[in-house]
C-alpha cells in the first residue's frame, strides 16, 4: 500500500528545508499513487491532495485546500479522526491504521460515491497529519449488490427445488443448503454449513468432487454432470439412506461450487426391489409352469415368455419378444384381446378367464399345431398384462381320435360279437343238429364208414360250436365295459360252482375254500374267472379224485391275492407263460378237449380289473394259480 | 281234439327239427308253422288262405324273422284283444339281455333259447310240452275275449 511507503517517509524529522525538501518528494510519490490521497491535519482541513482527489471528487486543488474534509466525506471521516474524550486523537487513529473504512464521498456537484479509505498517520512540524488513501468503489459496490441479488435469487430457486440441495466448494465443504437437505439429513442449517460434505454423503460424493492426480476439478465434475450417480447419505442419526445425486457447477466468485441435487430414492429402491423379487418370483413360477406360457400386453405384443413357449413354438426368446401374438397364434388370440366398441380390454379379457379356448398355434416353421389358451390378467406397471397358458394338444387331439378310433372299433366288435352269437350260431347249430339227429337215427344202420364219417362231423361241429362260444366270451370281456363294483367273491365263487356243477359231479372233484372277501369287480368276469380256473382245475386231473381249494390273503395296498389251488396234473415251467396266451394247448384233443382260450380269458378279465394273473406248478404236484384283485370299500 | 301249436319259424332246419323233436315227445299236438311274421298274423287272424285256421293254444316264436319279426308279431298279438290270451313262447338263438328283456316287456309268456346240442334241444322241446301241454291250464277255448290272464296256472 502506498500508505506504508508514506510511513516509511514519516520516520525523517527535519528541518523546514527538509520538509520543503521532502514535500517536494512526498508530492511526487503522492502524485504517482493509484488512489486519490487526501492530507488533513489535526483540525480536518485539507493540507494536500493529489491529482486523483482532485479527479474524483471534481474540485480543482485550489478550491479544496484549506476546506474541511467534510466537504468532500460529510461523514465518518472527522468521527474517527477526532478523538472522543476518552482517548487521545493519536489513538482512535491507530485503531483505524491500515483498516479499509468504507465511506460515502461527495463530489463538487453534490453527488455521492462509495470509497473505501485507509488512514495513516504523518508525523510532521506542524503536529501528526494524517493522510488518507481514498478509492472509488462503486464498481466494487455495483458487483457486490449484484452477486447478493443473484445470490438471493439461487437461494430462492435453491429452496424451491423438490430435492435436497447443497452447494459445495472445491474443498468438499457445505457452503449453502436448502430447507429439504436439513430435513432429509436431519441437521440444522448451521450444524452443516462449513461441514465436509462427507458428514452426510460419506462415500461417494468427495470421490468424485475431488479430482485425483490425473485431472482437474473440472474435469471430474464433467464426468459427472448431469449423471444420476446411487450412493449412500447419511442421516444425523447415523442411519443410511439410498440417494442419486446430480451434480452441476455453479461459477461463484469464490470458484466453481459444486451444486448437488439429493433425492431420497429409499420408496424407489424399495419398489424396484419389490419389482425385481416379484419379477424373480413370477419368472420363476413361469418356468415352471408345465405348459408354454406367454405375457402379452395391451398393444398385443409378447413381453416375456418361458423356455416351453420357447419350445413349442420353435422360436429363440429373443426373437419373439417384443412381436405380435399374432406371430404364434395367428387367430382368436388377438380378437378376444382387444376390445371392440362394445366392451372394454378389461372385460373382453373378463369373459376369457379361466376358459380354455381352442386354438391354432403356428411354430417358426409355419406348420401348425392345435392349442388350448386360458388367459388371466396380471397387473404390473405397464398395466394389465395377459399371461397366456398354451396347451399343445396334439397329443391330446391324437390320443381323442384313437379313442375315437377304439370306441369305433369297440362298437364294431360287439357288433361282430353279436353277429356270431347269432348269425353264426344258426348255421352251426344246424351243422351240430343234424349230425347228431344223424348219428342218433343210423349209427349202425349204415357201414362203418358212415358211423366215422358222422362221428368226425359231429365232433368238428362241437369243437367249432366250443371256439365260438369261447372267442364270444373272449371278446366280451375285451368290449362289455366293465363295471367295479363291490362284490362278494364268496358269492362268485358260488356262482361259478354252480356253472361247473356238471364237471365236478362227474369227476367227483372236492372244491373247497376259506372265507373270501369282498372285492371291487365286475361280478360277471369275477365269476367267468373262478369258472375258468376251476374247471380247468377239475378238467385236468390226474389219478386223484381232484381237490380244488380256493384262498385269499391281503397282498398291501388295500389288495387281496388269491389262490387257485390244485391237485392236477401240474404245468412244467416253461410253459408257465405260454397257457395265458391265445389259443394255447398243452394237451392233445384225445387227451383234454379244450380251445386253448379260457386262461387268456383269465388273464384279460384279471387284466382289466388291475391285476395281474401267475401260475405256479410241477408237473405231477398240482398247480396254484395266483390274481391279485383290489379289495371292496366295504369291510367284507 | 289235439292242441294247436303255431310255431313261427323262417328256418327250415329249426322247424323239421322242432317237429322231430316233439314227434318223439310222443304227445299229440297239431303243429302249424308260418315262415314270417306277416304270415304268422294272418294265420292268427285268419285271412285269407287261413280263413279255416285253429285258434292256437300256444305260439312258439322266433325273434328274428322277415319281413315282420318275432317282436312285432309280439307286439300285434298282446295288443289284440282276441289274441292276447294266448301263452307266447319266445324260442330262439339268440341269449343277448335286450332281446330277453325287450320280450318280457312285450309280455311273453316266456323266453326260451335254443341249445346247441341235439339232445338239449330236444329236452327244452320235451319240457315245453311237459309243461304247456300238461301241466299248465290254459285259457278255455271260445273265450278269447275276456280279460287276459297270461299268468299260467299250474296244475297241482
Amino acid at each position: 500500500m502506498v500508505t506504508s511507503g508514506i510511513r516509511d517517509i514519516t520516520t525523517h524529522k527535519d528541518t523546514e528545508q527538509d520538509l520543503a525538501q521532502s514535500e517536494a518528494k512526498y508530492r511526487g510519490l503522492l502524485e504517482a499513487a493509484p488512489d486519490a490521497m487526501v492530507v488533513v491535519n489535526q483540525d480536518g482541513e485539507i493540507i494536500l491532495l493529489n491529482i486523483r482527489a482532485e479527479d474524483q471528487f471534481g474540485y480543482p486543488r485550489d478550491e479544496l485546500l484549506g476546506q474541511k474534509l467534510t466537504t468532500i466525506i460529510p461523514e465518518g471521516f472527522a468521527e474517527r479522526l477526532i478523538a472522543d474524550g476518552l482517548r487521545t486523537a493519536a489513538e482512535a487513529l491507530a485503531q483505524q491504521i491500515g483498516t479499509g473504512i468504507e465511506l460515502s464521498g461527495r463530489r463538487r456537484n453534490g453527488s455521492y460515491f462509495p470509497i473505501e479509505m485507509m488512514l495513516s498517520p504523518l508525523e510532521s512540524a506542524g503536529g501528526i497529519l494524517v493522510t488518507a488513501a481514498i478509492r472509488d468503489i462503486t464498481t466494487r459496490k455495483n458487483a457486490e449488490r449484484h452477486l447478493a441479488q443473484t445470490e438471493a435469487k439461487y437461494r430462492g430457486l435453491l429452496e424451491a427445488a423438490p430435492d435436497a440441495m447443497v452447494v459445495v466448494n472445491q474443498a468438499g465443504d457445505i457452503v449453502l443448503l436448502n430447507i429439504r437437505a436439513e430435513e432429509q439429513f436431519g441437521y440444522k442449517r448451521d450444524e452443516l454449513l462449513g461441514q465436509k460434505v462427507t458428514t452426510i454423503i460419506p462415500e461417494g460424493f468427495a470421490e468424485r468432487l475431488i479430482a485425483d492426480g490425473l485431472r482437474s476439478a473440472a474435469e471430474a465434475l464433467a464426468q459427472q454432470i448431469g449423471t444420476g450417480i446411487e450412493i449412500y447419505g447419511r442421516r444425523r442419526d447415523g442411519s443410511d439412506f439410498p440417494i442419486e445425486i446430480m451434480l452441476s457447477p455453479l461459477e461463484s466468485v469464490e470458484g466453481i461450487l459444486v451444486t448437488a441435487a439429493i433425492r431420497d430414492i429409499t420408496t424407489r429402491k424399495n419398489a424396484e426391489r419389490y419389482l425385481a423379487q416379484t419379477e424373480a418370483k413370477y419368472r420363476g413360477l413361469l418356468e415352471a409352469a408345465p405348459d408354454a406360457m406367454v405375457v402379452v400386453n395391451q398393444g398385443g405384443e409378447i413381453v416375456l415368455l418361458n423356455i416351453r413357449a420357447e419350445e413349442q413354438f420353435g422360436y429363440k426368446r429373443d426373437e419373439l419378444l417384443g412381436q405380435k401374438v399374432t406371430t404364434i397364434i395367428p387367430e382368436g388370440f388377438a380378437e378376444r384381446l382387444i376390445a371392440d366398441g362394445l366392451r372394454t380390454a378389461a372385460e373382453a379379457l373378463a369373459q376369457q378367464i379361466g376358459t380354455g379356448i381352442e386354438l391354432y398355434g403356428r411354430r417358426s416353421n409355419g406348420s401348425e399345431f392345435p392349442i388350448e389358451i386360458m388367459l388371466s390378467p396380471l397387473d404390473s406397471a405397464e398395466g394389465i398384462l395377459v399371461t397366456a397358458a398354451i396347451r399343445d394338444l396334439t397329443t391330446r387331439k391324437t390320443a381323442e381320435a384313437h379313442a375315437r378310433e377304439l370306441s369305433r372299433s369297440n362298437e364294431e366288435l360287439e357288433q361282430f360279437a353279436y353277429i356270431a352269437s347269432h348269425d353264426l350260431q344258426e348255421p352251426l347249430r344246424m351243422v351240430t343238429s343234424y349230425t347228431q339227429l344223424l348219428s342218433k337215427r343210423y349209427k349202425g344202420k349204415l357201414d362203418t364208414d358212415a358211423d366215422a364219417f358222422i362221428a368226425f362231423a359231429v365232433d368238428g361241429a362241437s369243437r367249432m360250436q366250443r371256439l365260438i362260444q369261447d372267442l364270444l366270451a373272449y371278446s366280451h370281456v375285451g368290449t362289455k365295459g366293465i363295471d367295479l363294483l363291490d362284490v362278494s367273491s364268496e358269492d362268485a365263487l358260488h356262482r361259478a360252482l354252480a356253472n361247473l356243477h356238471d364237471a365236478i359231479e362227474t369227476s367227483g372233484a372236492l372244491v373247497t375254500h376259506d372265507p373270501i372277501p369282498v372285492v371291487l369287480a365286475d361280478e360277471t368276469q369275477l365269476v367267468q374267472l373262478f369258472q375258468n380256473l376251476i374247471g380247468n382245475a377239475v378238467k385236468y386231473h390226474g389219478r386223484e379224485i381232484p381237490a380244488v381249494h380256493v384262498s385269499a390273503v391281503r397282498n398291501g395296498g388295500g389288495r387281496w391275492m388269491f389262490s387257485v389251488r390244485d391237485n392236477g396234473l401240474g404245468i412244467d415251467p416253461q410253459y408257465f407263460e405260454k397257457i395265458f396266451g391265445m389259443f394255447q394247448r398243452l394237451h392233445r384233443r384225445d387227451e383234454f378237449a379244450g380251445t386253448g382260450i379260457g386262461l387268456a380269458i383269465c388273464k384279460k378279465i384279471v387284466e382289466r380289473h388291475g391285476g395281474k394273473i401267475s401260475v405256479a406248478s410241477e408237473p405231477g404236484h398240482g398247480s396254484t394259480f395266483r390274481f391279485s384283485l383290489a379289495g371292496g370299500s366295504a369291510k367284507s | 281234439m289235439p292242441l294247436q301249436v303255431l310255431l313261427i319259424e323262417d328256418n327250415p332246419g329249426d322247424v323239421r327239427l322242432t317237429q322231430e323233436a316233439f314227434r318223439d315227445s310222443n304227445i299229440s299236438i297239431s303243429l302249424h308253422v308260418a315262415t314270417d311274421g306277416v304270415e304268422a298274423m294272418e294265420f292268427l287272424r285268419r285271412e285269407g288262405v287261413y280263413i279255416d285256421a285253429p285258434r292256437p293254444d300256444l305260439v312258439l316264436l322266433d325273434l328274428n324273422l322277415p319281413k315282420m319279426d318275432g317282436r312285432q308279431v309280439l307286439t300285434r298279438i298282446k295288443e289284440d284283444d282276441g289274441l292276447k290270451t294266448i301263452p307266447v313262447v319266445i324260442l330262439t338263438t339268440s341269449d343277448a339281455e335286450v332281446d330277453i328283456l325287450t320280450s318280457y316287456k312285450l309280455q311273453a309268456n316266456c323266453y326260451l333259447s335254443k341249445p346247441v346240442q341235439l339232445d338239449a334241444f330236444e329236452n327244452l322241446v320235451k319240457s315245453i310240452s311237459d309243461f304247456w301241454f300238461t301241466k299248465v291250464k290254459l285259457p278255455p277255448r271260445g273265450h278269447s275275449t275276456k280279460p287276459p290272464n297270461e299268468i299260467p296256472v299250474v296244475r297241482k
